[in-house]
């Protein structure tokens, strides 16, 4: 008999997955960790939320190796998996297919119904029924350019997905390799809001899409101001990506695929940038950059991390976060399996699990 | 022209993977001409299915090896390859391990 998965009001819990499975952690006091068996063990999945909303409903983009992508939702933490009832696919016969489920996330708090996704091919997908029935947007479907979209290494996929909670008609979308796009009309028309990010991989260097945008958070104080981390440069915008500022400053590197914010702070950002070649650290020093000041100066934070000769780890575009506490928890999950966690805003780190597989996506959802 | 009259009527074998999605069975007779019109058939009674085999666009799934009798559908006529009354299909994942 499977014993029921209990979580205490109070708690923390990251949501991570991985390439074999979604993982639960927990803390009450985000010192002491408790790691459950995994759920959709052997699954890919990509990215997992709690939305609290309207009860606890966990989603899961669930990518099977075999036999297709599925938006599977639980309302008993992971127990039983449902299916929607009519789940992310495309029109039969249309020409498009399928090929993954990158992120999915919870809507404004006032429409507790509405669930976002983004997948490969590059597309957005809305339901108002707590995810019962997806419909495509079909704004960005048709968009006049989408012909000449080109998909980054990880495919043509929409990754990142922000609706903003001042406007109920504005929202962003990162897309890699397109860029930043925005909708000032609840997503009947998409325009590109790139200007001033590199495409250092183009004869054109500054595009007006076809940057190849890795992550993009908001400022929840400021909701024109925006950070993004992009494979080309780390990026602010104080006018809802109108045009953009490079804040690589003393940064040691411009690559790098998360970035993360302290909701209570959001001058204080996090990154881990990358040696673009290899792909993991720069240098010997596994480390989490963080600026206090909106990008002008970063501080490298090493204390608990490791480093030596074999200290070579990369972290994928949604295996950062933070959570909602003061002061904030930081949450790094690596693509070899080991997870950290700061509960001091990155002062010091643990490592909280090791030998998990390779992690795609750490969420973490402070429990009511 | 001699046109059968009577649908072939097939044993379908899944694998353990799919067998929730038919209703936690290990074989399920389906009438149809070919591989596709099984695969319409059995996506009638068990919604979905053939989402778990084809992509939208129709095309088998990569990873998905569809086998008539002992013989693999792509080195036949694939979704359309015919079938024959008594024969099984025997739809398995692929050796897809290393990823």
């Amino acid at each position: 008999m499977t014993q029921q998965r209990a979580y205490t009001s109070g708690s923390v819990l990251l949501l991570v997955g991985t390439k074999r499975g979604l993982f639960m952690v927990t803390s009450r006091d985000r010192e002491k960790w408790e790691i459950a068996a995994p759920t959709l063990k052997g699954h890919r999945v990509f990215y997992a939320i709690l939305d609290q909303r309207s009860g606890s409903r966990l989603f899961a983009a669930d990518n099977g190796d075999f036999f297709g992508s599925f938006l599977r939702y639980s309302d008993d933490f992971g127990e039983t998996w449902q299916e929607p009832k009519m789940g992310i696919q495309f029109a039969e016969g249309g020409g498009e297919k399928l090929v993954n489920i990158w992120v999915v996330e919870a809507g404004r708090a006032s429409e507790p119904g509405t669930v976002y996704a983004g997948v490969d091919p590059a597309s957005l997908w809305m339901s108002t029924d707590h995810g019962e029935t997806w419909e495509i947007d079909r704004g960005l479907a048709t968009h006049p350019t989408r012909e000449r979209w080109e998909p980054g290494a990880g495919g043509l996929c929409l990754h990142t997905i922000i609706a903003d909670p001042t406007n109920a008609n504005r929202m962003w979308v990162g897309i890699s390799a397109v860029g930043c796009m925005r909708t000032d009309d609840g997503g009947r028309s998409w325009v590109f809001a790139n200007k001033n990010t590199r495409a250092d991989f183009s004869p054109e260097k500054y595009p007006e899409f076809g940057q190849c945008i890795h992550r993009l958070v908001q400022h929840p104080k400021e909701p024109d101001v925006l950070y993004q981390q992009n494979h080309c440069g780390i990026y602010k915008s104080v006018n809802a990506g109108e045009d953009w500022m490079d804040i690589q400053h003393n940064l040691p590197s411009q690559f790098g695929f998360p970035i993360a914010l302290d909701v209570h702070h959001p001058e204080t950002v996090f990154v881990v940038v990358e040696d673009p070649a290899a792909r993991h650290n720069v240098g010997q020093q596994f480390t989490v950059y963080r600026t206090q000041d909106g990008g002008e100066r970063w501080e490298p934070l090493t204390n608990g991390l490791p480093q030596g000769n074999g200290v070579m780890l990369g972290i994928l575009r949604h295996a950062m976060c933070t959570d909602t506490i003061d002061p904030c928890g930081i949450y790094v999950g690596t693509n070899t399996g080991q997870l950290f966690a700061s509960r001091d805003r990155g002062d010091s780190w643990q490592m909280i699990a090791d030998f998990l597989p390779s992690i795609y996506s750490v969420t973490a959802t402070l429990l009511v | 022209m001699n046109v059968p009259d009577v649908m072939p009527i097939v044993t379908v074998s899944f694998p353990d993977a799919l067998r929730t999605r038919v209703g936690n069975r290990r074989t399920v007779a389906a009438a149809g001409r070919t591989v596709r019109e099984i695969i319409d058939v059995l996506d009638r009674d068990f919604p979905g299915l053939r989402f778990n085999l084809c992509y939208e666009t129709g095309e088998l799934r990569p990873y998905v090896n569809i086998f008539v009798g002992r013989e693999n559908i792509r080195y036949l006529q694939g979704l359309e390859t015919a079938v024959t009354t008594g024969v099984t299909l025997h739809i398995l994942q692929s050796v897809a391990g290393g990823r």
